[in-house]
């Protein structure tokens, strides 16, 4: 039987309770868990057996769930889901080699939360608005050209695509500037993407202290009431997935 | 149309745990861990709820409570 990993976390002297903790709830396809610990750090596993079963969503929801209930009384390190090991002493060699790696990344979310901020708006709705902005200048741009033919049609074509699209960034980066002005009181660490799809132009995380939980979405509430054409997608809190940057060979 | 909201909440976070168990956190690589196989069905899963967000969009729904519950 194959050992799923799924997370790392700081119990220091609160073994008992993790160890508690781990007999109340279930894994994956209800299997138990347990704690593989050096030092002040361990390791949650539970059996799992990769031959026997198809892995589908309902596992990678089980997963999260753990992650969760754990999140909910220690600070932790996510692990991606699908990281198995064969047995015990793999996964206590694992902690031993890497122990500096989670103690210091452990310590950067400690007593943090993550939030997630997706921005949607209705694309033809609004771009068409932002189109109409840039044809005047599309307009000025083809008195430059004397002659029509192919190319200079090709060219002003390119060039109003151009200037669409930068004219559709310089908008989401206005955006973009008002949150992190907005939010700046909070000190969250953000992260952002921008036009992940057409409709959605905005995809952030946040990692912030757990009392400025409330406060938090209290602003992001403020900043929805100043944007009626876009909606605000808010989720949270989260364990911090998306501050976990470890990559461990 | 209160039943659909639920639904569509239900789907954005799945959507968004999925795409956090799938694609972030400790990355643990080399000879003595093991993938698991059919990840492939779970990414194809991501995708179909992607769309839900988009309906979410054309369907106005403008409100997801942020909070614990609807994890």
């Amino acid at each position: 039987m194959d050992k799923i990993i799924y997370a790392i976390l700081t119990s220091n002297d609160r073994r008992d309770e993790l160890t508690k903790l781990l007999s109340e709830i279930r894994g994956i396809s209800d299997s138990a868990l347990f704690n593989i610990t050096y030092n002040n750090i361990s390791v949650v596993a539970g059996d799992f057996s990769s031959n026997k079963i198809i892995v589908d969503k309902e596992f990678a929801i089980d997963y999260a769930r753990v992650i969760e209930d754990l999140a909910q009384h220690f600070t932790l390190l996510p692990v991606r889901f699908g990281t198995l090991m064969e047995s015990p002493d793999a996964i206590k060699e694992i902690l031993i080699k890497y122990y500096d790696e989670f103690k210091q990344n452990l310590q950067k979310v400690e007593n943090k939360y993550e939030f997630s901020l997706k921005v949607l708006w209705d694309y033809e709705k609004c771009s068409g608005k932002i189109r109409i902005k840039t044809e005047s200048e599309d307009q000025n741009a083809a008195k430059l050209f004397h002659h029509n033919s192919i190319s200079t049609d090709y060219l002003l074509k390119k060039l109003k695509k151009h200037r669409f699209e930068n004219a559709l960034l310089k908008h989401v980066e206005q955006l973009i500037e008002e949150i992190s002005s907005h939010l700046a009181q909070l000190n969250p660490i953000h992260k952002f993407q921008k036009m992940v799809t057409p409709n959605i132009i905005l995809d952030a995380v946040f990692l912030l202290e757990k009392n400025k939980k409330d406060e938090f979405i209290h602003a992001i509430d403020h900043l929805k009431s100043q944007h009626d054409d876009l909606n605000f997608l808010l989720t949270g809190p989260w364990p911090p997935y998306n501050f976990v940057e470890i990559t461990l060979k | 149309m209160q039943e659909n909201i639920i639904d569509q909440s239900k789907d954005i976070t799945i959507l968004e745990i999925l795409d956090r168990v799938l694609n972030k956190g400790v990355v643990l690589t080399g000879d003595i861990v093991i993938s698991v196989a059919d990840i492939d069905l779970v990414y194809l899963g991501v995708k179909l709820l992607l769309s839900s967000v988009e309906t979410m969009q054309k369907n106005k729904l403008s409100t997801v409570k942020p909070s614990l519950q609807i994890k």
